[in-house]
């Protein structure tokens, strides 16, 4: 999904995140952390638990105040923005269970003054994509998790938000609901909105982000579009078959580094400055049989290890410390 | 800043909809509308289960020389006539008794231990001469009727005494003297004793009213801020409404399903008070007791329903507040002791107030936005209040909502996020982000 050639962003329609700061007792969730989600895009925000992702929504969305700061979007500081402009997703799950799905529906769209005829279209069209229509008249603690989470989703937006705010969207889905809350992302984003969502599934991102930032306890490590963060890593990986003996001759080659050894092929960092198809000529010289040669950008996910130093699935350091920590009632994800 | 409506009239109808639609609000208010309705019945079914019927007193005359009207004086004792001064404690206004001459002794005892007669009382002479009184029947001591014939016996004999002694018609000496009572305070005059009586009964209703009031929907409010917080659908809430808007909208709801419940119960009382006079007449014949709702009047209704209202919503705010606190519903009652205490210290004090509404520090509570609820109508029907201390206390109360409602909100917005094992009111503060 990379840069598909689209024009330089313009900064004042973006949503700009500028050098924000919070600290929760002795914990300092976000350390100067700045970065700026094009409109019409969807952005990943990337880290491990207890990076900041939480708190940065939250501040975006002006339920948090940054201790230093400032958030704009279009222009304007999300302190004089409605409510409205904003729709969000929380990362934990919950709605009122006894009231049904039409009820609660209609109250969330209420508050963001949306007549319930107005809404009452919307919520059959969005039932109907997520193959929920059956239960609009069921009490919420009667559907799976799975499904609440779809009625969640569809409570914050039924007001047609500008942004779309998604903490941790995809996790506790089956693949067919992933997919399908997928499309939806597509589909919001081919309305012209602006999506955000945090996870640390990277094959996710890979996917649907055209920009990214990666936090790191509290700190931006990078940010940008995808291609250029890829791009910046200033190497390029090369996976290749061959079908002769041994692997040494491949480090020989300057600016070459073997990262991984996969059942049938090898992995290769290639430096900048070096040239992938130096692995390949070497490679051919010596008279082995190549079925597999591939140049490829690095993964997020290696980019991801690059700068935080471990996968994003290995918490950094766990709720319940943050939760209990003295002299902070404050927690972060 | 967000106006507060329309977004908390929403929260608010969703806040009492769910309320009053739940099966444990049905089954409640049904409980105390049947227990506001067999109160207010009460009365009439003492009077129907005999505890007003004429107690029968067997008499059986011994003595060899009894005095003259033996019967009539004895009855005159126990049933003394209606009179001024009668209040001052003595023989009960509403007993009364029915004399049963009785010529065997035997069968006379036999009636008592079955039940027929309440008691047997005769009557003979001592070797000195004086009467002397034998007692058959219940003997506990705190029987007023026991009290009653051992009083009504010594009249007798008094008058047996004096008869002896040559005075004529020694009767008399046993009528009523006159007894007039001028009160300290000249406005309390206004009130006979009957009328005081209700007063002081109405004033207790209304004392109870409030303090149930604010202690059960008071924590209705922090229950609900806490199942929200628990239930994680705060986060969605918060998004969508202003602190502001979702307290008001909370307090305001949970106050209409608490008056609901009131009303409902109310409602039933006042079905039992006026059906109570017609089914005491046509059971037992005569009037019901005095009733408390004798001092309502229209200035009382009104003074009673504002500051009723106001010391809800300020009640409430804090408990909404002290309901984001925690992160479990398990917590809420720890969290929310400090405030039931002041509510407890108001009540009791209020009960303290009731036999001494003149003085001073009653004054001065009545104007102190957290216990004018209880002690404002309080001294409206206890005392007299002008209307300008009315306007006063009732300034202050609203002026006290505000400021409450503000600290609220604002502990509120940093309190719904914080999730952890007991956030203090410190940590609480300094996580409150600037009202918006």
């Amino acid at each position: 999904m990379g840069g598909t050639g689209r024009e330089a962003p313009d900064h004042g329609m973006s949503l700009v995140v500028d050098h924000i700061s919070k600290r929760f007792g002795t914990i300092l969730a976000l350390d100067d952390a700045t970065f700026t989600v094009e409109p019409g895009r969807i952005f990943g925000l990337l880290g491990a638990n207890g990076a900041g992702k939480t708190t940065s929504m939250r501040i975006v969305l002006d339920i948090l105040r940054p201790d230093s700061g400032t958030v704009t979007w279009e222009g304007r500081p999300n302190t004089a923005l409605p409510r409205r402009t904003w729709g969000y997703l929380p990362e934990e799950r919950g709605l009122y269970l006894r009231m049904r799905v039409a009820e609660v529906l209609r109250f969330f769209a209420s508050l963001y003054g949306v007549s319930s005829a107005d809404a009452s279209g919307e919520v059959d069209a969005w039932l109907e994509r997520f193959r929920i229509a059956d239960y609009l008249n069921r009490k919420v603690e009667e559907l799976s998790k799975g499904n609440q989470q779809k009625i969640q989703f569809i409570a914050s937006i039924l007001h047609d938000p500008q942004v779309l705010i998604m903490d941790e969207p995809f996790s506790g889905l089956d693949p067919v609901n992933v997919q399908l809350l997928k499309e939806a992302f597509l589909a919001m984003r081919d309305r012209g909105k602006t999506l955000i969502f945090s996870t640390h599934q990277m094959e996710t991102v890979e996917e649907l982000c055209e920009s990214i930032a990666i936090l790191d306890r509290g700190r931006v490590v990078v940010s940008g579009a995808v291609r250029d963060v890829k791009r910046a890593m200033g190497r390029q990986v090369v996976r290749l078959a061959v079908d002769g003996d041994g692997t040494g001759w491949v480090e020989q080659i300057p600016g070459v580094q073997l990262t991984r050894r996969g059942e049938d092929y090898l992995e290769l960092h290639v430096a900048s400055g070096s040239d992938p198809e130096e692995v390949l000529r070497a490679a051919l010289a010596r008279g082995d049989r190549v079925t597999r040669f591939e140049i490829a950008d690095p993964s997020l996910e290696e980019i991801f290890i690059e700068h935080v130093g471990r996968r994003a699935e290995e918490p950094e350091r766990h709720l319940a410390e943050v939760a209990t920590a003295p002299d902070t009632g404050a927690q972060d994800r | 800043m967000s106006g507060l409506f329309p977004n908390a009239w929403y929260i608010a109808r969703r806040e009492y909809l769910v309320r009053v639609r739940s099966r444990a609000f049905v089954i409640m208010t049904a409980i105390l509308a049947l227990v506001g309705l067999g109160l207010a019945l009460a009365p009439v079914g003492f009077r129907m289960l005999g505890a007003d019927r004429p107690q029968r007193l067997g008499v059986v005359i011994s003595a060899a020389d009894p005095p003259p009207r033996t019967l009539g004086l004895l009855g005159g004792g126990l049933n003394p006539p209606s009179a001024a001064g009668q209040a001052d404690g003595g023989t009960p206004r509403s007993a009364n008794y029915e004399l049963v001459p009785v010529s065997d002794p035997i069968a006379a005892r036999r009636d008592v231990q079955d039940g027929r007669l309440n008691g047997l009382l005769t009557i003979g002479r001592s070797s000195s001469g004086d009467l002397a009184f034998d007692y058959f029947g219940d003997s506990s001591p705190t029987s007023r009727s026991l009290a009653a014939v051992q009083a009504a016996s010594q009249q007798l004999a008094i008058s047996d005494r004096l008869t002896r002694a040559g005075v004529r018609d020694p009767s008399a000496i046993f009528t009523p003297v006159g007894f007039r009572v001028e009160p300290l305070d000249p406005n309390a005059g206004r009130r006979d004793t009957a009328a005081s009586v209700a007063a002081y009964l109405l004033a207790t209703v209304l004392v109870v009213l409030t303090f149930m009031a604010i202690m059960t929907y008071g924590n209705w409010v922090a229950g609900s801020v806490a199942e929200e917080k628990s239930s994680r659908v705060m986060e969605l809430l918060i998004t969508a409404a202003s602190p502001r808007q979702l307290l008001a909208g909370k307090v305001i709801g949970t106050c209409a399903a608490g008056l609901t419940q009131y009303l409902a119960i109310l409602g039933a009382a006042l079905v039992g008070v006026i059906l109570s006079g017609p089914l005491s007449r046509a059971i037992v014949g005569g009037s019901g007791a005095s009733s408390p709702f004798a001092g309502v009047t229209i200035p009382v209704l009104i003074v009673f329903g504002l500051f009723f209202l106001g010391g809800f919503v300020l009640y409430a705010a804090v408990y909404a507040a002290l309901g984001s606190m925690v992160s479990r519903q398990e917590d809420v009652q720890q969290m929310v002791g400090p405030m039931t205490l002041v509510g407890v210290v108001g009540y009791f004090a209020a009960f303290t107030a009731l036999s001494t509404p003149d003085s001073g520090w009653v004054h001065v509570l009545s104007f102190v936005p957290f216990f004018a609820p209880y002690f404002m109508p309080l001294r409206l029907v206890l005392s007299t209040v002008t209307p300008l201390e009315v306007v006063f206390s009732a300034l202050l109360l609203v002026a006290g909502i505000v400021i409450v409602h503000s600290l609220a909100a604002r502990i509120y917005s940093a309190g719904v996020l914080l999730y952890g094992q007991r956030p203090g009111i410190r940590a609480v503060w300094r996580a409150a982000r600037v009202r918006r």
